[in-house]
């Protein structure tokens, strides 16, 4: 080699050499001589290390908790969250725009237009004209506030202390493929590279029986109501209902990471960090028969009294109860004169009133237990007697039956339904006996099923003041209790009420049979046969007197039911169902301190006669005090009801069985269903997509999986 | 000899960065091509979501009673027509 060349190689080495030589002195530079932090807005510092810029790159997007599934007892969806996307805008203004302000406003135009028939794009939009209409003028109306383009010229350049980005909600709920599509079409596109549209995930609650569950699953949205001088209000009622359940409140949700590349476009790194597990609350409604027993309410309501559509109830109230549980198992509501459901109360737990008749098994019941009567001895319960002047004219009351009743045993004063003889068995009860009387039974107490807004009633405050005279309360309290009046209750408490005479004093209604939370299964317990119980002599005593209130017997109260069900449904009810009619007559406070009259149709079945085992309560209210009767309104939907409860039960489709696994069309996660966790095919409903998805649901389904 | 050998090592560390900066950048591609997929799913799985709902309430007994009225009407209305 010769001596020059040697030393170009030495020249052209030194400097391969010194390449990595200065990369080291650079790293040092920068990570030990330079290393140091900045400080962020929010005053944290920020370590200018390696790591810091790796960071830089990465993004977590949040997947939120659902708030969970309510089903009835055979699994049925009630209440899901459906999984959709909160679209978010983010758009600095093009440089072509800022150059020339006479191009910003056009393009702004172009961006609504686009958006709009982006958030119309699936033509299976209901009202789809509408709707873009609405959004568009929406998302004008949102975007000139974003950039405040009332306070930008017309023309020249984007003025410098104007802020050139533009944050803004596009659309929430979106779940349509189409127009999620659409939108992503925007997202950085060729035409609007300065559009960055964020996809947030979110949920949409949803009800598949959503007409007949407003009032008993509940609600948690809000409503526009449309003002009676123009405009909309928004109005939000609160949840309600199973709704109102601490255990549906969404948990925390979890996490998702991604990278971003230097375009801020993400780049797929890992799936949900955890899959959200959701709540599942199963409640003891079944969906048939909530639909039977709102489809009868509904008709019996809608007809009108004596079949005047003019003339409604003000509201009406039906129940369902399982007695060996407890478990409600249909429970209607019905307003004449509202146009929102969601904004009525729920009348079986909300709505108060005096149940009259209704309460005398109750009473008659309690009296025979405790001994203050002999079921066999007999009242002369004749108006002109000398029994009824002694015993109540004598203490300056007036009772009247609606019809004349003679000599009368405690069985004939429930078939009669005489006011008289259960105004005597009423004064038999000392004053403690009837503290303890409406103790037993839970009047003034609430239910304990944690329903929000729940009317207690009870009776009048001044019924037990030790200050009033006996024989005031003797003449008032203990004569209106005993066919209930001075006391106010709801049909639901009425339900509780029978079913502690039958079930023990410590019976309980039950809304849930239990809650799974991540895979375990939380029971409700079934309160039935607790407390005290009476004598089976009693109870049967009781219920033989039910029977035959449901009967042809001309005195029996029932006997105008007995002859209409006979002649609509051919069926002799008589040992079918046992009942009692209650009608009462009332003053309601309407507000402001006025009171209206109002008359109560009320009544209590039960079936199997037997051996109850289911038992309806129904009850409708009317505004004036025309003659309104229990056997003729409140009973007939509450017996159409019974005998479908008994149809169902019959074909072996009211089943309760506690699930071990999760059912329904409940999704587990809509990121990352785990497999082992699915219901497996033929087993109960499914996940909306899943497997077998596409079978039949609801009242198609075969008695097996029903 | 050693001017190959120096000159082959050279060539393989380039080649190993320019391989190595391919392979990034292909990941990152690859990437990006499965977040477009996982999003297409999660969208998809959204519309699932929604049509299993719309399918539950619109095959409530309800809605069925009333398709199955309307149909009805339609039908009556066509056979007087075809009568007259």
């Amino acid at each position: 080699m010769k001596p020059g060349e040697l030393l170009r190689v030495r020249v052209a080495f030194g400097a391969l050499g010194a390449v990595p030589i200065f990369l080291a002195g650079w790293l040092g530079w920068l990570q030990v001589a330079q290393a140091g932090t900045v400080k962020r807005r929010s005053g944290e510092p920020l370590p200018l290390i390696a790591k810091t810029a790796d960071r830089q790159g990465w993004r977590v997007e949040t997947v939120p908790a659902p708030r969970g599934t309510v089903v009835d007892r055979n699994g049925f969806t009630l209440a899901a969250d459906c999984a959709t996307y909160e679209v978010r805008a983010r758009i600095t203004v093009p440089i072509k725009c800022r150059r020339d302000l006479t191009k910003f406003r056009p393009w702004v135009q172009r961006i609504v237009d686009g958006f709009a028939l982006a958030l119309v794009a699936d033509p299976d939009t209901p009202n789809r004209a509408a709707v873009h209409k609405k959004q568009r003028a929406r998302l004008a109306k949102v975007i000139a506030k974003a950039w405040s383009i009332d306070k930008l010229p017309e023309t020249g350049k984007w003025p410098e202390k104007h802020s050139q980005v533009a944050e803004f909600l596009v659309s929430t709920g979106v779940d349509r493929l189409r127009v999620i599509d659409a939108l992503r079409g925007y997202h950085m596109s060729d035409d609007y590279p300065t559009i960055v549209l964020d996809f947030l995930h979110s949920y949409r609650r949803v009800y598949p029986e959503r007409e007949l569950t407003h009032g008993i699953v509940g609600h948690i949205n809000s409503f526009e109501i449309k003002q009676p001088k123009g405009g909309v209000r928004l109005q939000t009622y609160g949840m309600s209902g199973l709704e109102s359940f601490k255990v549906l409140e969404p948990r925390e949700g979890t996490t998702r990471r991604f990278l971003a590349d230097g375009r801020r476009r993400p780049y797929f790194v890992a799936p949900v960090h955890d899959a959200i597990d959701v709540v599942q609350l199963h409640s003891t409604l079944d969906i048939e028969l909530q639909r039977a027993a709102v489809r009868e309410l509904t008709a019996m309501c809608e007809k009108g009294l004596r079949n005047n559509p003019k003339k409604k109830a003000k509201w009406g109230a039906l129940v369902l109860i399982e007695l060996q549980t407890g478990d409600v198992l249909a429970s209607a509501s019905w307003h004449r004169d509202s146009k929102y459901a969601e904004g009525s109360s729920f009348t079986p737990y909300q709505n108060r009133f005096e149940p009259g008749s209704i309460v005398k098994p109750l009473v008659l019941s309690y009296a025979n237990e405790v001994g203050a009567i002999n079921w066999d001895q007999t009242f002369d319960c004749s108006p002109r007697g000398g029994t009824y002047r002694e015993r109540i004219r004598s203490l300056g009351r007036r009772v009247v039956d609606d019809h004349a009743c003679g000599e009368l045993s405690a069985h004939g004063i429930l078939l009669n339904s005489s006011n008289i003889g259960a105004a005597y068995v009423g004064l038999e009860l000392s004053r403690e006996q009837w503290q303890d009387y409406m103790r037993a039974y839970g009047f003034g107490r609430s239910l304990g099923l944690n329903l929000p807004s729940e009317s207690i009633g009870g009776n009048h405050p001044k019924s037990f003041d030790p200050k009033t005279p006996l024989r005031r309360f003797r003449r008032d309290s203990a004569i209106s209790f005993s066919f209930g009046y001075e006391l106010t209750t709801t049909a639901l408490q009425v339900a509780r009420a029978y079913t502690r005479m039958f079930q023990g004093l410590g019976a309980e209604l039950r809304m849930v049979r239990g809650v799974e939370v991540d895979g375990d299964w939380h029971d409700v317990p079934v309160k039935q046969d607790t407390g005290p119980h009476y004598r089976p002599e009693v109870v049967d005593a009781v219920r033989q007197a039910m029977v035959d209130v449901v009967s042809n017997d001309p005195h029996a109260t029932g006997h105008y039911l007995h002859a209409a069900m006979l002649k609509e449904l051919n069926v002799d009810l008589h040992g079918i169902i046992g009942g009692k009619t209650g009608t009462a007559a009332s003053s309601v406070g309407v507000g402001g301190g006025r009171k209206i009259s109002a008359r109560n149709a009320s009544f209590v079945g039960f079936t199997p006669t037997e051996n109850p085992r289911y038992l309806a309560v129904c009850v409708l209210q009317k505004d004036d005090s025309a003659s309104f009767y229990g056997g003729s309104y409140a009973a007939p939907p509450a017996v159409k009801l019974l005998l479908q409860c008994q149809d169902l039960a019959e074909r072996g489709q009211l089943r309760q069985e506690r699930r071990s696994k999760l059912g329904g069309q409940t999704q587990l996660s809509p990121w990352r269903v785990a497999p082992s966790r699915a219901a497996p095919v033929g087993e109960g409903l499914r996940t909306p997509g899943s497997q077998g998805w596409s079978g039949p649901v609801g009242a198609g389904v075969p008695s097996e999986t029903r | 000899m050693r001017w190959l050998i120096a000159g082959l090592f050279f060539a393989l560390a380039i080649s190993l960065m320019i391989a190595t900066a391919a392979i990034r950048a292909q990941n990152v591609a690859e990437r990006r091509a499965i977040q477009k997929i996982y999003d297409a799913v999660q969208d998809r799985d959204k519309e699932l979501l929604r049509l299993g709902f719309e399918g539950l309430e619109s095959a409530s007994p309800e809605r069925l009673a009333q398709l199955h009225r309307e149909w009805l009407e339609r039908e009556l209305e066509r056979r007087e027509e075809s009568f007259r």
